[in-house]
């Protein structure tokens, strides 16, 4: 191994700017400094572009211009094993590790300790190392548990100690906390500290502003690319954190408000929840209304259970414990077929994984919902000619821009290819709506077309929720809000809430326990406090 | 019959058990790495008769190459040849894959019509002969004696088969090859690597493995092997080439590494369970039961096999999220199954 | 450039490094490489000869019948392939369903009474029903438990390939024959040759009728659509709420029904008997046209055709000159490999396998 320094590292980055070849900019300058021996939050929603500096600082990307500074040097990193090699070691969000090795296995993997002329693996060696350093760092290990029987927060142990034994001086953490419970969060931020007072570095990438002000010393945030604040954690108050990560937003004319309270809702979600093999639940105690003619917008980073909420409403997965019900009639669990039947409609968050069939035409795309009845289909027979036509008038409907109906869906743009999506949708009339990121990567013309024919349809007397990252989407059309933090929901607000507010709870920084979305639940007050 | 008669008949019978066994073993164990490490080799059918048949060419032509050489050079010089053509056919489906992008699995099926190819293809053009080698004199592979063992007569039985002559040197690679395997995949570094690969090759990746390298590694090591096991086939009990020698065997391979779980005693017994029923198949005929049913029960248990392991990963599966519900309802009261695709 | 001229300038170009291959190997082995390489070419077709007095006399007739029925069945194995693929599954089971449905196809003609044309439908029921019943079982343990088809459909091939023998051994051979094999099928369930010296017979109309039909259920019906949909994207079909399961177990079933068909054209227009030793590996070869002609129904009876071409002009050239015609073997692996090497002949705006 390299004789190196044992210090942590002083980490700087300066001036770094990347452009990804579809020409979006995702870091325009963004300089940051990390001194020794420092806990450092850098903050940012999703698209803020911390995790393209993330990337740039582990060698993943190079950036176009710009460069990263380690203890006073400037490094060019070719690839994840330069940075590793001069000290920085990253704790990925989606842990890297082979189930069914053990935990010493997966720690020494790529600089395994052998014996003898054979290159017999040492597992003896191995083992030793793994406890001497869980002992060095103060973390606990097992170190002959197979990973794959640990629970998350033990597994994102391991990810530590491997970035440790490779000799990480500076240790880059993506989203750590999202999948632990709180109390593995905990857990985490005291191992930080211990490791921290005992000579390390660590860099905390995160939307959490609560870990901001739990663990770090210092913290940068950035929004759009660019780094826009930064200070000392224990100097800022809440609300200037959340004004820093949100922004302060122009109010845009929006539609209407609708007030639905008094109503009977359409939609009656009671106490949903959806568990997942390891780690935490992934959706807890979700109740919530909505009711026909109005827009409920449920804000929150995604990666807080978003998906998992439309895929149950959706009738594509069953959820764990918990009720929904439409019009009366019992919803959750009976395929996505039966649901749609009931009038559910849906525009999944992925749009090239589950929105559309890249290889087929748009013709073939706009049907795939409704095909197996009449009028697309007789007997097992497609009706093309009623297809195509009906295709057409989509297209035409929308606005979308190709050739005509037999094109094939991989040559639209990505607005288009929402617009066909969301016509597909619309052509069902659906009584309920789930439009889970609609807007997301697609041309703000496209966009301001998509958000009319959610208000269309509200105004029509539709149900819609609509799930979003984009506070100034949810702040434009929705008529109530509903704040979804770590699969729980932990505020519920009229439909013209400031975004800074919305932040504060998006971010864990406020939180109201039990909060529930029904239609005749109070508004979450002033924001409280969240303890801990 | 008497007690020495039934000891001789029971030791006929293991010997051509294990002669069923081995070349399938062989070629088993050389799948069963390739598929530990992610690259699953559809084409062991093709590298076993590549190395059959060039192991026969290199051992009747030797002599022509090396005339003044003792005689036990030549069957040896044949095994060298046979290895270097199974090991070359592995390495072009390995670049195929590696490189060029090719699907593996169809890249396997490639391999082995090329090799069906190139096997006669040139076997008439050396020989003019269709259908065999049989013109050709090629020598067999040594058999070996364990000395010693004369003392215990059953052990003598197991270990030097009948006439006491000893079994043929492949046979004991083959029994050996599998305490190899167990020991490479997992007492090396290379196995631990090979392992994670196949398993997780994005973490292999993030670790700082040469994650291609080490499937061509794999391919190649799978190549040896499943060579191996063609040369037992033409330089062992029979000394001669025939045209579709493998007979399957090479597929066989593959459903033994799975009826075996993907491990290296599993792979040995169900090795040991397809050449029980190539051997039986014959001698059932006492019993009224046709070969043909015998012949059977190979793919078929794999199949059952297959069905019972996807069962029992899916039982796991239904705990890991029960065990979880407790997250949400402390009794564990549920309303469906947790998390699954309704339906 | 347009995908269409793109991907005809990448099967030219396929066929061009074929050809090449095939000279390559032809002037290593062959004292008159260039007589062999024509022969390779053209020994498939008929000669047409005109004189004065004659007139128009066709020569070789039985040969290029040959390839007709040879096109026939590989036509018809392409298609079965073909199924599996279009919904992303690896189904190798195309030979076991074509042994079962010969034998389905030459049971039902000679143990049912023969009444003229009902016999006929009745083996072709019996051939489909029995190649379909068997692609679904393979397809129901993928749909179902998850099994690697590739192993489950390769084992298959074998208990199948077993049952025909056991059944051809056991009950259904003619002890008058100095060979295992099946009684002749009835003539009124045999079908009867069109062209006189060859076999071709009715079943010359598979050729459109079942690549129409293949294309036809692929496109224009809800299963079709579904299994299409299914191979793109089963994410996407799922949220959509398609049968996933269905389509992926309906994609082996009819392919196997296509296969069935196949084996009905060995038994009751082709061999009218069947042998017990019948050669095993020509699913493979449906495997091959179907790589060929890029799993689009409408290729496929082309592609069969110049692969039978090919194997027909490798037989006049082992017995003319001095190549073997196992020569073509090495050149359909060549096909396989090419075909399926995406980087090697690269294609413009495909969408990767994921």
């Amino acid at each position: 191994m390299i004789q190196r320094s044992d210090m942590p590292g002083h980490l700087a980055v300066r001036q770094l700017v990347k452009r990804y070849p579809n020409g979006v900019l995702a870091s325009d300058g963004v300089s940051f400094d990390v001194p020794a021996g420092e806990v450092h939050a850098v903050v940012g929603e999703n698209g803020a572009g911390k995790s393209t500096v993330m990337k740039m600082i582990y060698g993943l990307e190079a950036p176009d211009a710009g460069e990263v500074v380690l203890d006073g040097r400037p490094c060019h990193f070719k690839s994840p094993a330069d940075a590793i090699a001069a000290g920085i070691g990253l704790v990925p969000q989606h842990l890297q590790l082979v189930s069914s090795l053990t935990v010493a296995e997966n720690i020494v993997l790529g600089a395994e300790p052998v014996r003898g002329m054979l290159r017999r693996f040492d597992r003896q060696r191995a083992e030793t190392l793994t406890r001497e350093l869980a002992r060095q760092h103060g973390l606990e290990a097992d170190a002959t548990a197979l990973v794959a029987e640990l629970s998350v927060g033990q597994q994102q142990r391991v990810e530590i100690l491997k970035a440790l034994h490779r000799g990480a001086r500076v240790l880059l953490l993506d989203e750590p906390t999202a999948l632990l419970s709180p109390q593995e969060a905990d857990e985490l931020f005291r191992s930080l500290r211990g490791m921290v007072d005992r000579g390390l570095t660590v860099v905390l990438i995160t939307h959490k502003l609560s870990e901001v002000r739990e663990v770090s010393d210092r913290f940068t945030v950035m929004r759009a690319g660019r780094v826009v604040g930064g200070g000392r954690s224990k100097d800022h108050t809440q609300a200037q954190l959340a004004e820093l990560i949100v922004g302060r937003s122009v109010d845009t004319a929006s539609a209407p408000r609708v007030d639905a309270r008094g109503r009977e809702p359409l939609v009656k979600v009671r106490e949903l929840g959806v568990v997942r093999a390891r780690g935490r639940a992934e959706l807890q105690g979700i109740s919530l209304d909505i009711a026909a003619g109005e827009i409920l917008g449920i804000a929150g980073v995604e990666g807080n259970g978003q998906n998992r909420l439309a895929d149950v409403l959706s009738g594509l997965i069953a959820p764990s414990v918990g009720s929904v019900s439409i019009g009366g009639a019992p919803l959750a669990g009976r395929g996505v077929r039966h649901a749609r039947e009931l009038g559910v409609g849906c525009v999944p968050e992925d749009r090239l994984y589950s929105g559309v069939a890249v290889g087929l035409s748009v013709a073939e795309n706009s049907a795939a919902a409704d095909y197996h009845r009449p009028p697309a289909s007789h007997g097992g027979l497609l009706d093309m000619h009623f297809i195509r036509q009906r295709a057409r008038a989509l297209l035409r409907l929308h606005e979308v821009h190709c050739r005509d109906e037999q094109v094939s869906m991989v040559t639209l743009s990505g607005g288009n290819m929402q617009k066909v999506v969301f016509g597909r949708e619309l052509q069902a009339q659906p009584r309920f709506l789930i439009a889970s990121q609609p807007t997301r990567g697609v041309d703000i013309g496209a966009a301001q077309g998509l958000r009319r024919s959610l208000v269309a349809l509200r105004d029509a007397g539709a149900a819609v929720l609509l799930i979003s990252a984009d506070l100034d989407e949810i702040s434009a059309l929705a008529d109530r809000v509903a704040v979804l933090y770590e699969g729980r929901l932990v505020a519920h607000f009229v439909g013209r809430v400031s975004p800074r507010t919305l932040g504060l709870y998006m971010t864990g920084l406020a939180c109201e326990p039990g909060a529930c979305a029904t239609l005749d639940a109070p508004f979450t007050e002033a924001p409280v406090e969240a303890t801990a | 019959m008497s007690g020495e008669a039934l000891g001789l008949f029971a030791a006929g019978l293991l010997a051509a058990w294990l002669r069923a066994t081995a070349p399938i073993l062989l070629a088993a164990l050389g799948g069963l790495v390739s598929e530990r490490a992610g690259v699953i080799n559809v084409g062991l059918e093709g590298l076993m008769l590549v190395a059959a048949f060039f192991g026969v060419l290199g051992s009747a032509f030797a002599p022509q190459w090396w005339p003044g050489a003792a005689a036990w050079v030549y069957p040896w010089a044949g095994a060298v040849l046979g290895l270097l053509a199974a090991l070359l056919l592995a390495l072009v489906l390995a670049v195929f894959h590696l490189e060029f992008g090719a699907d593996l699995i169809v890249a396997g099926i490639g391999i082995n019509l090329l090799a069906a190819g190139v096997t006669v293809f040139t076997m008439v053009t050396l020989t003019g002969d269709k259908g065999s080698t049989a013109g050709l004199l090629s020598h067999a592979l040594p058999t070996l004696h364990i000395p010693g063992v004369a003392g215990w007569p059953l052990l003598d039985a197991l270990l030097n088969g009948d006439g006491g002559r000893g079994h043929h040197v492949l046979i004991y690679a083959a029994f050996g090859a599998v305490a190899i395997v167990a020991w490479l995949l997992w007492r090396t570094r290379l196995g631990l690597r090979l392992r994670a690969v196949g398993e997780n090759p994005e973490a292999a990746r993030a670790a700082g493995l040469p994650v291609k390298r080490l499937q061509y590694l794999a391919l190649a090591f799978s190549g040896l092997l499943a060579g191996l096991g063609g040369l037992y086939l033409s330089m062992g009990y029979l000394t001669l080439f025939q045209a579709d020698m493998t007979a399957g065997r090479g597929f066989l391979a593959l459903a033994a590494v799975f009826l075996g779980a993907r491990r290296p005693l599993g792979t040995l017994a169900a090795a040991l369970l397809f050449g029980a029923a190539s051997v039986l198949a014959g001698r059932l005929g006492l019993l009224h039961i046709p070969t043909q049913v015998v012949y059977m029960i190979p793919p078929a248990a794999t199949v059952i096999a297959m069905v019972l392991f996807a069962q029992r990963r899916e039982q796991l599966r239904r705990r890991a999220l029960a065990a979880a519900l407790t997250q949400l309802t402390p009794t564990g009261a549920t309303t469906s199954t947790p998390g699954l695709p309704s339906r | 450039m347009s995908r269409a001229v793109s991907g005809s300038f990448r099967t030219l170009a396929m066929a061009a490094l074929v050809l090449a291959l095939a000279w390559a190997l032809i002037a290593m082995v062959s004292h008159e490489p260039l007589h062999a390489f024509r022969l390779l070419l053209t020994g498939a077709l008929p000669e047409v000869r005109w004189s004065p007095e004659l007139g128009f006399s066709v020569r070789r007739m039985a040969r290029f019948g040959a390839v007709i029925e040879e096109t026939i069945t590989l036509s018809l194995l392409g298609l079965a392939v073909l199924f599996g693929f279009r919904a992303r599954q690896f189904s190798m089971g195309a030979d076991g369903q074509f042994f079962l449905g010969a034998l389905a196809a030459a049971l039902a003609s000679t143990w049912v009474a023969p009444l003229p044309g009902l016999s006929l439908m009745l083996a072709a029921i019996a051939a489909v029903a029995a190649g379909f019943m068997w692609g679904l079982l393979a397809g129901v343990l993928k749909a179902r438990f998850g099994a690697n088809e590739i192993v489950t459909t390769l084992m298959l091939n074998v208990v199948a390939i077993q049952l025909y023998r056991l059944v051809i051994t056991l009950w259904f051979n003619d002890p008058s024959a100095n060979m295992i094999v099946s009684p002749l099928v009835p003539d009124g369930a045999a079908l009867t040759p069109w062209v006189s010296r060859t076999n071709i017979t009715a079943f010359v109309l598979s050729l459109p009728l079942a690549a129409a039909a293949a294309w036809w259920l692929l496109n224009r019906s809800t299963t079709g659509f579904e299994i299409r949909v299914v191979g793109d994207s089963p994410t996407f079909a799922a949220q959509v709420g398609m049968p996933v399961r269905r389509a992926i177990a309906l994609s082996m079933a009819l392919g196997g029904a296509f296969a069935g068909l196949a084996g009905l054209h060995v038994s009751n227009a082709l061999l009218k008997r069947l042998p017990v030793d019948l050669n095993p590996g020509i699913g493979f070869e449906g495997l091959v046209i179907a790589l060929m002609a890029r799993n689009d129904p409408a290729a496929v009876p082309l592609a069969a055709l110049l692969y039978a071409c090919l194997k027909a002009g490798a037989q006049a050239m082992e017995r003319a000159s001095d190549v073997p015609r196992e020569l073509v073997l090495v050149l359909q692996a060549c096909i396989v490999l090419l075909v399926v090497s995406e980087r090697l002949l690269p294609t413009f705006a495909r969408r990767g396998k994921a």
